[in-house]
């Protein structure tokens, strides 16, 4: 297998744009247009895994529990080495957890983020 | 009561009834007209498009294919100030005015910028002040419609918006009495009363209200009744409408032409099919030829009868001269016109219907027909045209090439390819066949084949789920096998090569794609293990738990495979293959968003594994002739896949951005002398390689690490094995004895890196 490259996010300014108007959108509400920007911004740049946390933190502001903890995941899966960029995932799937009423899962996910510390 | 009194009463009774009768049948008129006119709303096709190409700095894209979609897109190679949908080169790149489109998230408005290429590469994008742009979208290609009865097709037109002289040639050609007449011109009619009585037959005399009602209302039978209720409605037509909205309706509503399957209505959708222009930019030539074709759009065709249309549309032109509508000027400067009609390019319903299908497909879950049809809606899709070409030129060019060898045996062979973005599940280009205009039987969509050595990765991806017992290097006995069970007969797989390996390592039998190894694991594991694997990785077909079915003994059509595939080549994610990213009303306002959805199926660790093995299979194994057309830094990993008597050739595989699998075979399941290897993988190494694939290269997921193992023995290596090779491992999984070739000393690999190093350093004497 090919050496597991660390995936440092190139981040262009396409994507950085992409992201300011996610960010505009989610302050004003408009959480699908916030969506289909970062899924743009995932077309472009599919290994960044702060734009998969962002679309995971969008996902859980729309109330899509289950896609919110699939997604930081998947941001889990691109983060490499970053590991306060881990925690902060396992502390969304903690998030979405709790609001689907999985105390249990809830607290093992908030652990998990601890030990990323 | 004298009788004379009395028969009176039935005389006026009888006249009152037939009042009576008459104003009834007035009024039952009168309601058709009105309530049909006006909730009259043309019925709009639903439009399809393909991806809007996202210009930015560092976007991997030649200068030529950015060429290629605008010209798709019917931009012109000049200038024209004030205009848009133009391009000129520039020394470093492309000039480009944009058109106006509304995205789905908003409208875009016209714009110009210039885009830089470097290498093929996007250096640059800047506005007209050089300003830079971080990201700009180019309008996707229209790729079809889902059209209503009839397959009309027809963009609609404001009065306001057609040209004056293209009203005129009308009304001089087909009702010069339009604005004086009451819907019934009895001058017109009494010209064709005459033309009657001279034996040139039963024609003409009607209005263009007329003509409206005859389209709108009635079929088109010649009765006597027929007519007078033809007459009757347009009066009453004209009693409640003025004379533009009926001349509006009309330009909207006639008949031009037919493109294929397709009817070309209105004056909207005729003069860009035939002039590749909006309405309002038609010369009076143009507008004459349009004008000449309502007499009979098939007759006046000026593709396939350009004489007779030059000779109608310059009768046009004398008629509209002789009405004073054209000076002396403009008419012969029209008249010495050429046709001018656009380069043809027929599309008919749409120039790629295989991947319309499966957009249909999938609106079809949320959506009417009947609302598909007629609503206008607009359907923004996945489909990547440049992607889609080079899949079409690829199956033509090699299909011809096998049919000419005769190496496949006789003509006729099939093909289907779906390729997709690994990470989003976005199909991004669709063949259902060989002849990718043909809209009938999709082989990707719809023909279950069997998949033969294509299922081996779900058997090993179920044996690497159990790092305890099975990592890449365990040895699995390929030696003659017979799985036994009641009722059905002895099963005895053979290997491709008929003959039997002994004991091999599990990544090499899957490179090898060895039957009776495999078949030995997946009965270890337990088929039914194997069956829910696959189901995690997509495939919701009710599969029989037969020992067959680990060698594939299973029919899946192209696009099941490929979901089966984008699971492991999303690391165990599992991502919804989807066509449609948005629709919008015919207005613009978004209707639904089909969000990219992930769904953890598999843990990362396995499928990290798996990959690493399919890696082997083009390293080492069967796929090893894919280094003819993409280098070994690539790093893809693929399965072939042959089946009994070589009915199916199959290829299926991924790099780090898109996966492809492509089936060959016949559509009447004869044998065939074709090998995944040799047939199905060619097309799918062409492909990949005339698209720049990006390297597959994977983090590494927690839990996993790299050890170096001798490859003979499948023991632990150090730096003292020449050939050794890294292997991913389940942590503490991997074998703790050491290869024959390893040092005597028992160093670990840190320790060897650490010796290498201060050996570097006694050498250069630091």
């Amino acid at each position: 297998m090919a050496p597991a490259p660390a995936p440092a996010p190139i981040q262009s300014a396409a994507v950085a744009s992409l992201m300011d108007g996610a960010r505009a959108d989610v302050a004003a509400g408009r959480l699908a247009n916030a969506a289909a920007s970062l899924e743009r911004a995932l077309r472009i740049e599919p290994r960044n895994a702060r734009l998969w946390q962002e679309l995971a933190r969008v996902r859980l502001k729309q109330g899509e529990y289950a896609q919110a903890e699939s997604v930081a995941a998947r941001s889990n899966s691109w983060a490499g080495s970053d590991n306060r960029l881990r925690a902060e995932n396992w502390r969304l799937i903690a998030q979405a957890r709790e609001a689907r009423g999985d105390a249990a899962g809830a607290r093992a996910a908030l652990e998990a983020a601890e030990r990323q510390q | 009561m004298s009788r004379r009194r009395k028969s009176w009463r039935y005389v006026r009774y009888a006249l009152l009834s037939v009042a009576l009768l008459a104003a009834g049948f007035t009024l039952y008129l009168d309601f058709r007209v009105r309530s049909e006119f006006e909730g009259r709303r043309f019925a709009l096709p639903a439009r399809i498009y393909a991806r809007p190409l996202e210009l930015h700095a560092g976007l991997r894209v030649s200068q030529a294919s950015i060429l290629e979609e605008l010209r798709q897109a019917g931009y012109r190679t000049a200038r024209r100030e004030g205009e848009t949908g133009w391009f000129v080169r520039e020394h470093d790149g492309l000039e480009i005015a944009l058109r106006p489109f509304a995205f789905w998230d908003g409208p875009r408005p016209a714009r110009r910028i210039h885009v830089a290429f470097e290498n093929g590469t996007v250096t640059s994008v800047r506005d007209a002040r050089g300003r830079d742009l971080p990201l700009v979208r180019l309008e996707p290609l229209p790729i079809g419609g889902f059209y209503p009865a009839n397959n009309e097709d027809r963009v609609l037109v404001r009065l306001a918006e057609v040209p004056k002289h293209l009203v005129q040639a009308l009304l001089a050609t087909e009702d010069r009495n339009f604005h004086s007449h009451h819907g019934v011109d009895p001058r017109g009619i009494a010209r064709a009363l005459v033309s009657f009585l001279r034996g040139r037959g039963l024609q003409g005399g009607s209005t263009l209200t007329q003509q409206l009602v005859k389209n709108f209302f009635l079929t088109p039978e010649r009765t006597v009744r027929r007519k007078v209720t033809e007459l009757f409605m347009a009066v009453l037509l004209e009693l409640h409408y003025d004379k533009n909205e009926i001349l509006e309706t009309y330009l909207n509503e006639i008949y031009l032409g037919q493109d294929r399957d397709r009817a070309i209505h209105g004056i909207g959708l005729a003069s860009l099919h035939y002039f590749g222009k909006q309405v309002e930019y038609l010369t009076l030539a143009e507008s004459a030829l349009l004008v000449g074709m309502v007499k009979g759009p098939a007759w006046y065709d000026p593709y396939r009868h350009p004489r007779r249309a030059l000779e109608r549309r310059n009768l046009v032109l004398r008629q509209t001269r002789s009405l004073g509508y054209a000076t002396m000027e403009q008419y012969s400067t029209a008249r010495a016109a050429s046709i001018g009609v656009k380069p043809k390019a027929p599309v008919g319903t749409s120039p790629h219907p295989a991947f319309l299908q499966l957009v249909h497909r999938q609106l079809r879950r949320d959506y009417d027909e009947a609302d598909l049809r007629s609503e206008g809606l607009r359907v923004f899709t996945t489909l990547d045209p440049r992607v889609q070409r080079a899949a079409e030129r690829v199956v033509e060019r090699k299909l011809a090439q096998y049919d000419k060898g005769k190496r496949f045996g006789p003509p006729g062979l099939e093909a289907a390819i779906v390729v997709t973005d690994t990470q989003t599940g976005e199909v991004q280009a669709l063949i259902g066949g060989r002849d990718a205009r043909y809209s009938g039987f999709n082989r990707a969509l719809d023909a279950a084949r069997p998949v033969g050595s294509l299922l081996k990765p779900v058997v090993y991806l179920t044996a690497l789920a159990e790092p305890s017992r099975y990592t890449l290097v365990t040895p699995i006995d390929d030696a003659p096998f017979v799985w036994k069970s009641r009722g059905a007969p002895d099963w005895q797989p053979q290997n491709y090569d008929k003959t039997f390996h002994g004991a091999v390592q599990l990544r090499t039998a899957l490179a090898q794609s060895y039957n009776a190894a495999t078949a030995r694991l997946g009965t270890e594991i337990g088929v039914e293990r194997v069956l829910s694997t696959m189901k995690r990785l997509g495939i919701e077909r009710e599969l029989k738990p037969y020992a067959a079915t680990l060698l594939g003994a299973v029919e899946l059509s192209p696009i099941e495979v490929a979901q089966m595939y984008q699971t492991i080549a999303s690391a165990g994610f599992r991502v919804p293959l989807r066509a449609i990213r948005e629709v919008t009303t015919q207005d613009g306002r978004p209707l639904r968003r089909y969000p990219l959805e992930v769904k953890q199926a598999l843990s990362a660790g396995p499928t990290y594994l798996l990959t690493a093995a399919m890696q082997g299979v083009v390293r080492e194994g069967t796929a090893r002739s894919l280094v003819k057309w993409l280098p070994p830094e690539s790093a893809v990993a693929g399965k072939t896949g042959t089946t009994d008597e070589q009915r199916d050739a199959w290829f299926a595989g991924f790099t780090g951005d898109r996966l492809a699998v492509v089936w060959l075979g016949y559509d009447d399941n004869r044998a065939a002398k074709l090998s995944g290897a040799a047939a199905a993988l060619p097309l799918w190494g062409e492909l990949m390689a005339s698209l720049h694939p990006e390297p597959l290269a994977l983090p590494r997921p927690e839990g996993i690490e790299n050890v170096l193992i001798d490859p003979q023995s499948g023991l632990r290596a150090d730096w003292a094995c020449s050939d050794a090779l890294e292997l991913p491992f389940a942590q503490g999984s991997a074998p703790v004895e050491r290869a024959p070739c390893a040092s005597a000393l028992g160093v670990t690999v840190e320790e060897v890196k650490q010796e290498a190093k201060s050996w570097l350093e006694r050498l250069f004497g630091r």
